[in-house]
């Protein structure tokens, strides 16, 4: 192969399923004739393993940023190195066969059967055909499609959700530490949406890949980013930074904007009641909701709601494990209150 | 981690499928409706056979309606037309594919447009121009039914390269595809359907157009029709007429058999 160490997939920390560090060092793109670059002095790292949402309005220049990752987009100028190796003195095509690429049109080749299209990427880096067969069904199992059904269907015998699936599947197929994500659930409703997101965290939790997010979103941001850059025109970053933080703290008007409303709600959302001390569970508890430990603050605020009581039992395993009042999830929203806050006049909130 | 907890507790049932999956389709491939057309044809055939065969035949007659003759013009004229259809499709299909490549965007229209000319002037016009600079014979034939059909060869190839979904473009290059690969592994095979509607439509063409190539005595079943007209033999006539027009029926069915089979899978 051309590359010079072959080093794409981040000296193999792909094999261990952990994902390698993306450094953006000052990346501007300028397309000619345009006057304002398109992405104007990007710096940014994305931590090995995480989840990274870039959100920002339609033309932010938010895609742009990230196919310049796998220089779908060549940077005018700038570097981006992928666990120190800088991108561009790889060999393009070879680069990309180490990050998976999922988008939102999904683009199965229809021609071509559900194992066909997974085993592309493998076949093209020259595996045995064995090898290729055994990664295509632990693949398929891998994101819930059983592989002796799907494995010799074409794309157009799938549902939408399906074809998404195999989407993924395919971007996993040798295993790279980076995968690029450009809207890929926007397609399609949105029950299918909310499975396709859960499945996918789920996977995460094991894969440990880096992984660039890029939606318009925010409501996907918080659930599915470790962190979240809040992006505006050119591409430059407003806020980067843990969903909790953000929410707790926006940087400015602009970010403030785009949480909308019900920026607390959306905090406790992403706060887990596992995280916090219970009171003992109270006597005669008949009437009292209930709650998951897994679930969040919110869930338990919204069962406090919906029973009309300021008390939720809180379950583990389908046993009571302790109780939490309405008090404890007020104090979880003041406790929270970032020490870094910006703007002196949100420290009292 | 706030996202995987949230994720444990928003967690469905099933790890499966969400939706039903519509059942597979069978391939429909071959059906009985394929045959209609051959034994049609061949019904024609066999009534023309008994009609003429039934004729008390003149001197004149027995000159185009025998055996040798007949062989020997159908044999000319399906010559000239696979002939010039495979050069058709070895100039139409490579050039259209270049230009749909980047960078000859510009010369598209006037690739077309050369096309449109070859086929806008009338068949035996644009034929007995090129035998003026040409000469008579084969080679002229050849040439003038090939510019005659080479716009809808042409024509189809680029639309059937233009009309592939870009995201599949896109995906293709994003998964580490080099251009070559995407044109070979998803471009063409994609385009193949609309390229071979092109090819049969080029097809019908060339073995309609040879039977004018008798102008510039390259033969062909031209020569009996022509016969026929000139000496006034309406028998000689209606048997090259209907071997023509049952030559071109059966290309066409050859053609949409092609295109049955040679479609990719899937689609």
């Amino acid at each position: 192969m051309l590359t010079p160490d072959n080093t794409a997939t981040g000296s193999g920390t792909g094999k261990n399923g952990h994902g390698a560090t993306i450094v953006l060092d000052d990346v501007v793109k300028q397309y000619p004739g345009q006057q304002a670059p398109a992405v104007d002095h990007l710096s940014m790292e994305i931590p090995a393993g995480e989840i990274v949402v870039l959100v920002g309005p339609s033309g932010c220049g938010k895609t742009t940023s990230m196919k310049m990752i796998n220089r779908l987009i060549e940077p005018t100028s700038g570097r981006i190195l992928i666990d120190g190796v800088d991108a561009m003195t790889l060999q393009p095509d070879e680069h990309r066969r180490h990050i998976g690429y999922v988008i939102q049109q999904i683009g199965l080749f229809p021609h071509m059967t559900i194992a066909e299209n997974v085993g592309l990427v493998a076949r093209m880096e020259k595996w045995d055909k064995s090898r290729i067969r055994n990664r295509v069904d632990e693949l398929l199992d891998l994101v819930g499609l059983a592989p002796s059904e799907y494995r010799s269907r074409y794309p157009r015998q799938l549902s939408g959700g399906q074809q998404q699936r195999v989407g993924v599947a395919r971007a996993l197929a040798v295993d790279p530490p980076v995968m690029l994500m450009d809207e890929p659930f926007g397609a399609t409703d949105p029950i299918t949406r909310e499975h396709l997101q859960n499945e996918f965290l789920r996977l995460q939790r094991e894969l440990r890949k880096t992984i660039v997010f890029v939606t318009h979103d925010f409501d996907e941001a918080l659930k599915m980013g470790d962190r979240i850059a809040v992006l505006r025109e050119r591409s430059s970053i407003v806020q980067y930074d843990t969903p909790e933080a953000i929410l707790a703290n926006p940087a400015d008007e602009y970010v403030e904007s785009f949480i909308g409303r019900g920026g607390q709600l959306k905090r406790l959302a992403l706060l887990p009641i596992s995280e916090y001390p219970l009171h003992d569970v109270p006597s005669g508890n008949g009437a009292l909701p209930t709650v998951d430990v897994e679930a969040s603050l919110r869930d338990a605020l919204d069962e406090m709601l919906a029973a009309g009581k300021q008390t939720a039992v809180v379950l583990e395993n389908d046993k009571p494990r302790g109780s939490l009042t309405l008090d404890d999830v007020m104090a979880a929203i003041n406790s929270h209150e970032p020490s870094t806050a910006k703007d002196p006049s949100r420290a009292g909130l | 981690m706030a996202t995987t907890d949230q994720a444990a507790r928003q967690e469905p049932a099933t790890t499966g499928v969400a939706g039903t999956p519509p059942p597979p389709k069978a391939e429909r491939r071959w059906s009985f409706g394929l045959l209609i057309r051959p034994v049609f044809l061949a019904v024609v055939l066999l009534l023309l056979y008994w009609y003429v065969h039934s004729q008390t035949l003149d001197s004149i007659e027995k000159r185009s309606l025998n055996q040798h003759a007949i062989l020997t013009t159908l044999a000319q004229s399906i010559k000239l037309s696979v002939v010039g259809t495979a050069i058709t499709i070895a100039i139409a299909v490579p050039l259209g594919l270049l230009l749909t490549r980047r960078g000859a965007r510009l010369i598209t229209p006037l690739a077309l447009g050369l096309g449109n000319l070859g086929q806008a002037i009338p068949s035996i016009g644009l034929l007995v121009l090129i035998a003026f600079w040409r000469g008579n014979g084969f080679a002229t034939a050849i040439f003038a039914l090939v510019a005659y059909s080479v716009l809808p060869v042409l024509r189809n190839t680029i639309v059937g390269l233009e009309q592939v979904d870009p995201a599949l473009i896109e995906a293709g290059r994003g998964m580490g595809m080099s251009r070559l690969a995407i044109l070979f592994r998803v471009e063409l095979p994609l385009a193949v359907p609309v390229i071979l509607a092109g090819i049969r439509t080029a097809l019908v063409l060339t073995f309609a157009t040879s039977t004018l190539a008798t102008f510039i005595g390259a033969g062909g079943l031209g020569n009996g029709l022509v016969a026929g007209i000139k000496l006034d033999r309406t028998d000689v006539v209606l048997t090259y007429g209907v071997l023509a027009a049952a030559l071109a029926l059966f290309a066409d069915w050859v053609g949409g058999l092609a295109e049955n089979y040679l479609r990719p899978r899937g689609m």
